[in-house]
């Protein structure tokens, strides 16, 4: 019981890295404001957690249980602040307290944890398989809500969950830790990091593309992304019988390289092509994030700490991920929407429509296009009124094709990039397979 | 043995990859326009509008094979004198190369467009006239309203 209360409490800190991605477009339109000024909702929330994690880290190692429950009442209340919060800087500020509360959250859990298992080797790897739930389904849940209540609901629900898990601390005794820390382990943090980069493309990027670039109900694409998580899962429930750490993040850092290869050359625009690279990713997230974190934390005392460079590094990631993969997204769809637009273009002029109606067609396309301002125009609205004669069904097929393939095309470099990051992850977990054997 | 996991997440990834590849996942994005310079295959036209229709496209083809432009851009410029400019600014040319370039474009398809019996010889006129002496922005009124025009 306390280890599921101490689990959600964990979850439900990590899954904020993630869990308003598919709320961006509502948040965006109720503040007013830019896409590159609303990605701070998410980039705060992992900056801030990075760079609290290991000093909440050290605050935690002597004071566990109130280091817990102190986060987790900062962390309920920045929530209701997020739900609240009348303008766009509250909402960022108290995305950024969040975070601190999270990170005092997630860090003394590990404790927590030792604690309540027992065992160290049992606290790590409930640890980090909590950690890695609440990552992996904070777009699917976020999606489900933000569609069904609002994305406001999305904090709103974690106050009280977050209120729950005090019960984990009740009574509960957890002897302070006094002894100096020792070294992180560079070579896990690193891998962690640089994975962590690579798997905000499959976190952020899967879910714009179905949402934004496919036009797919936000409900229905939380609902597509939950196949990642359930493949971390069931991978994660045999992962012990796959060999020692090193086999395991290997074979983590490959699985997801591969999926992501194959987001990045996806052959359609429909939502099953996602499927199986899903699968990919999932599996290797879950293979390699709990070996990784495994080692980083293995032999090295306080845990806590160590527990605190590792969401940091990951944390980190997500940041270095955001940062490195939004420009090169936004260059592509720029270069890809004049692709689409001389591609549009020439399917109106090779089209069979009365030469009368040419003009007026392509002014109304062109009409949408400019009226979408960075959002993926819908074609389809200039059909509205126009004859239902295979002529016109062909090309607005035709055109919706068109935007698909460049929609698809966009994300292609950005989901490249992100294999690339995983597979460098391989370099530190190589050099490194010899200096522990877990 | 301890490798086996490994082995298997490569040829799992590899396949997978290699399979989207073969579907076309490289292939998948918006289609390449074709290149003005070459032949397009005749197409049938049916009524005057058709035909001008033709005869346009043609001017569009020629005069953006000489600018070394694809056909759809120079058509998707010719919204305005705006437009225009800021194509020739793009491709590193003056606005007089642009425009002679678009009157020498029109007059040399209306003569083919004519010599074909696309077009009559008061329409070629007609069109030979508005290529030769109207301002550009006059002109790209025509063009962009011939078909009604002249249909």
């Amino acid at each position: 019981m306390r280890t599921g209360l101490v689990g959600l409490g964990i979850g439900l800190a990590l899954a904020d890295s993630s869990v308003v991605t598919l709320a961006l477009p509502d948040i965006l339109r109720q503040f007013d404001v830019e896409i590159p000024t609303v990605a701070w909702v998410l980039t705060s929330y992992n900056l801030w957690l990075a760079l609290a994690a290991v000093p909440a880290a050290y605050v935690a190692r002597r004071r566990p249980v109130p280091a817990f429950a102190a986060g987790t009442l900062v962390f309920a209340a920045a929530s209701l602040a997020c739900a609240l919060a009348p303008s766009f800087g509250v909402l960022v500020g108290a995305r950024c307290v969040q975070a601190v509360g999270g990170a005092l959250v997630v860090c003394a859990a590990l404790d927590l944890l030792t604690e309540i298992e027992g065992s160290d080797t049992r606290a790590v790897r409930t640890w980090a398989a909590a950690g890695i739930l609440g990552a992996a389904l904070g777009p699917a849940i976020g999606g489900i809500l933000t569609e069904t209540l609002g994305w406001e609901s999305i904090f709103l629900a974690q106050a009280p969950l977050a209120l729950l898990t005090l019960a984990a601390a009740f009574r509960l005794r957890v002897r302070p830790i006094v002894e100096p820390a020792g070294r992180p382990s560079i070579p896990a943090n690193l891998a962690l990091l640089l994975l962590s980069g690579a798997l905000t493309a499959a976190l952020f990027l899967l879910v714009l593309l179905l949402v934004d670039g496919w036009r797919m109900d936000p409900a229905v694409a939380g609902i597509v992304v939950t196949v990642m998580p359930l493949a971390a899962i069931a991978t994660a429930a045999v992962a012990d019988r796959l060999g020692n750490t090193v086999t395991r993040a290997a074979t983590g850092v490959v699985l997801v390289t591969g999926g992501l290869t194959a987001l990045g050359v996806l052959p359609g625009s429909a939502w099953w092509w996602t499927v199986v690279p899903q699968i990919l990713v999932g599996a290797g997230l879950g293979l390699a994030l709990s070996a990784l974190t495994e080692r980083a934390l293995h032999g090295r005392s306080p845990q806590a700490v160590h527990g605190g460079w590792t969401i940091a590094a990951r944390h980190a990631g997500v940041v270095l991920g955001l940062l490195l993969l939004t420009p090169v997204f936004t260059t592509a769809l720029d270069r890809n929407e004049d692709r689409a637009l001389r591609a549009g273009a020439a399917a109106v002029l090779d089209s069979r429509i009365p030469p009368l109606e040419k003009l007026g067609v392509a002014q109304d396309v062109l009409a949408i296009v400019r009226a979408s301002d960075r959002e993926v125009p819908d074609v389809r609205g200039a059909f509205a009124d126009r004859p239902d004669t295979p002529e016109y069904r062909g090309l607005e097929d035709e055109l919706v094709s068109q935007l698909d393939r460049a929609v698809t095309a966009a994300f292609s470099r950005p989901f490249l990039l992100a294999a690339l990051l995983a597979l460098v992850a391989l370099v530190p977990i190589v050099v490194s397979r010899k200096a522990v054997s877990v | 043995m301890r490798a086996l996991p490994l082995v298997v997440a490569v040829a799992v990834a590899c396949t997978l990859v290699g399979a989207y590849v073969a579907l076309g996942g490289t292939s998948y994005e918006p289609s390449p326009v074709a290149n003005p310079c070459a032949p397009r295959p005749p197409r049938p036209t049916d009524g005057t509008g058709e035909r001008v229709e033709v005869v346009l496209l043609a001017a569009a083809d020629g005069t953006a094979c000489r600018l070394g432009v694809s056909r759809e851009e120079l058509v998707l410029a010719l919204r305005s004198v705006d437009d225009l400019d800021a194509l020739a600014r793009k491709e590193g040319k003056s606005r007089d190369e642009l425009e002679e370039a678009l009157r020498a474009g029109l007059v040399r398809a209306v003569d083919e467009g004519e010599s074909q019996g696309l077009i009559g010889g008061t329409t070629a006129d007609g069109l030979r006239f508005a290529a030769d002496h109207l301002p550009l922005g006059l002109l790209l009124s025509i063009l962009r309203g011939a078909s009604s025009l002249l249909g």
